[in-house]
């Protein structure tokens, strides 16, 4: 048997599915490009013809690909957040800041090798971690990041929302009942009873916000949101928030609630018996949901995309670069060398010890920032969806960098404290959030119909 | 339980939120080197010359010295008179009779001490003779043993040291700066001296060859007809 066939055996069925499709796609792709670059028109026709799925296939795609840096930086920001707050100094090899560590892990169980141990059963080992990572990625479908920048906006939104989020609890079962581990199994039957149970709180906190909005759709509840921060769901929900905060970071398995992996019990839980990238799916699968949690909070409670103030005084730029005609040319030119001169000439001044070279360094470097930031701004004034963009990730880094906190700080709770928790306080605080709202409703509308 | 329900966990937090911004720990060490406490001194090691024997003259001036008194030690005098000691006796017997074993010059049964074997030290001599003793000249000295001995010897090493007066420390870093001295006999000169050891006399053969080439006929007067 050839090389190529004994490797090919000793893939699995989804090794096989991939490394199938892949070149396929890869084909394809280049075959599309090639048909635009040389046919032009008609081909854009038809993509403009069937607008919806071209749309669909896109968001899909960069949706599935924004995952993996957004699981980088929220792991790098766990590792620099953490260590600061132990008083250490934490990453700072690897990239400016530590900023590539990350990456390295990544790297690493990419390479490592994806074992399955006997007695699992291997179809069943082998989808868990898919199921996982894709419920995490497929609810990122209906989040809303900006005008105009989302994947679908579907008018159950929320809904589908939920829905989709449970599937991960699926991913976690399967992992931990094809592991033929009792330590596994231990950590699936955990995080099963743990996510339904809190499923049902979570799902109870935002239904007085749906009262109020009057829908499900996340585009139409963030629109509700426009203006100052006041009319943030927040202050109109303040319990819901509390409570929908705590069942998410229960939802997603963070701590204080990691019991489904928790270390000092169940060794590594659902994840005990997984190696390679199939462990990295699960831990992916992990930071993903924090990003989407903190999304999800941002979107439905704290305006979204939305700036938390109007500016009173509207601004438009009426720039047009065309008609400067051969001057713009003449400005492209020059103003790079008048920027450095500028940004160097007074780091020149500043100190005789800087050499001539090493002040237009840095002026260039400043000069580099200065224009990005010039950029930037002119982004943010003319085009929304950058503004929107800015505010919404601003928002829910802030949520991020809560989570890691929380972890920083609070210890694991019992697995009976957690139930208690769920059934005893969360459930009645949510029915009852959700009985003043809607008698709120009521007496607003009997008052002001 | 305290009476705000929850206030734990904003102390926790607001605890952690303090740590955050407060001033890191961490010593970067490669490139951070802190100063050493005001009393560090470093490891104490006592060093031997080049025979193995004990440098240490045992005069006491580092246990005076010593800052948190952690040296106690015991020996002879330097006259060799009376034994000597500082600090708690308890504490030195054992390492005063090694001492004075090391100072008396006889050989120390010291297994990180290589045996020491002895050789035929004429052909050294002669070669000391030849380069007038004169240390200058050391690594020729080196070479003409090595050509001699095949190796270097640690025997013929002392031998040159002694008689050249060169520190041994200085002939032993020249020995082995040069990549082409050995001081070990290679493998090939083993196997030779071995098989020289078993092999019987060079006559013996030539004899063998007279006789055989003299019954096939005219061996010589081949020979030089090829010539």
């Amino acid at each position: 048997m050839t090389v190529v066939g004994r490797t090919w055996n000793r893939l699995t069925l989804p090794g096989k599915v991939i490394f199938t499709a892949l070149p396929i796609l890869v084909v394809l792709t280049a075959g599309l490009i090639v048909a635009i670059a040389v046919l032009g028109g008609p081909v854009l026709d038809i993509l403009a013809a069937n607008l919806p799925i071209v749309r669909f296939v896109v968001a899909v795609t960069i949706i599935l690909l924004i995952t993996i840096p957004t699981a980088f930086l929220i792991i790098y920001m766990e590792l620099k957040v953490i260590a600061l707050m132990n008083l250490r100094i934490g990453p700072d090899r690897i990239g400016p800041f530590g900023s590539l560590q990350s990456v390295v892990p990544g790297l690493k169980v990419l390479m490592k090798e994806d074992f399955t141990p006997t007695g699992a059963d291997p179809i069943v080992f082998t989808w868990a971690p898919v199921v996982t990572y894709l419920a995490s990625v497929m609810t990122l479908l209906v989040i809303p990041f900006a005008p105009g920048l989302f994947g679908q906006d579907l008018n159950l939104g929320l809904l589908y929302f939920f829905a989709i989020g449970g599937l991960s609890v699926v991913g976690l079962l399967m992992a931990g009942w094809s592991s033929y581990n009792k330590y596994s199994l231990l950590g699936g039957l955990r995080s099963a009873a743990q996510v339904i149970s809190y499923e049902i709180p979570l799902t109870l906190s935002v239904v007085g916000l749906i009262l109020l909005a009057g829908t499900m759709s996340l585009n139409q509840i963030v629109e509700h949101q426009a203006g100052w921060f006041t009319n943030w769901y927040v202050f109109q929900q303040p319990l819901g928030v509390l409570i929908f905060f705590i069942a998410a970071t229960a939802e997603a398995n963070r701590t204080p609630f990691d019991l489904t992996e928790a270390d000092s019990e169940i060794v590594a839980g659902f994840a005990t018996e997984y190696s390679g990238m199939r462990f990295g799916f699960f831990f992916f699968a992990e930071y993903v949901n924090v990003f989407i949690i903190s999304a999800l909070t941002v979107t439905l409670f704290f305006g979204g995309w939305n700036a938390p103030f109007e500016w009173p005084w509207p601004v438009t730029l009426s720039l047009d670069p065309g008609s400067l005609g051969i001057a713009l040319l003449i400005l492209v030119a020059i103003v790079p060398l008048i920027l450095t001169i500028v940004f160097a000439a007074p780091i020149w001044i500043a100190s005789a010890r800087i050499k001539g070279w090493q002040a237009l360094v840095g002026g260039f470097i400043l000069a580099n920032l200065f224009v990005v930031a010039v950029i930037l701004a002119i982004a943010y004034i003319g085009l929304d969806w950058v503004a929107g963009l800015l505010w919404f990730l601003g928002k829910t880094y802030v949520f991020v960098f809560i989570f890691v906190w929380m972890r920083g700080t609070l210890p694991r709770v019992r697995i009976d404290q957690l139930m208690d928790f769920a059934w005893k306080w969360l459930l009645p605080a949510s029915l009852l959030n959700l009985f003043v709202t809607a008698t709120a409703i009521v007496v607003f509308k009997t008052v002001r119909p | 339980m305290s009476l705000v329900p929850g206030i734990g966990i904003a102390k926790g937090m607001a605890l952690t939120l303090r740590r955050f911004f407060e001033p890191k720990v961490t010593v970067k060490y490669p490139e951070d080197r802190r100063d050493p406490p005001h009393k560090f001194r470093g490891r104490l090691q006592l060093l031997y010359d080049e025979w193995g024997t004990l440098k240490c003259e045992t005069c006491f001036q580092c246990a005076q010295a010593c800052p948190i008194e952690c040296i106690d030690m015991g020996g002879i005098d330097t006259r060799g008179r009376f034994h000597v000691h500082w600090g708690a006796p308890e504490t030195y017997g054992e390492r005063r009779e090694e001492s004075a074993l090391r100072r008396s010059g006889r050989p120390v049964p010291d297994p990180a001490y290589l045996p020491f074997s002895p050789i035929d030290l004429a052909p050294v001599d002669a070669i000391l003779e030849e380069f007038d003793h004169d240390p200058a000249s050391m690594l020729q000295i080196l070479e003409a043993t090595q050509a001699a001995y095949g190796y270097l010897p640690v025997a013929a090493l002392k031998r040159i040291s002694q008689r050249t007066g060169a520190w041994y420390a200085m002939i032993y870093g020249t020995a082995s700066y040069y990549s082409h001295l050995r001081f070990e006999p290679t493998e090939a000169t083993v196997q030779a001296a071995a098989v020289d050891a078993h092999r019987p006399p060079e006559s013996s053969y030539l004899a063998a060859f007279e006789t055989a080439l003299a019954g096939a006929g005219g061996g010589r007067a081949r020979k030089s007809a090829r010539a």
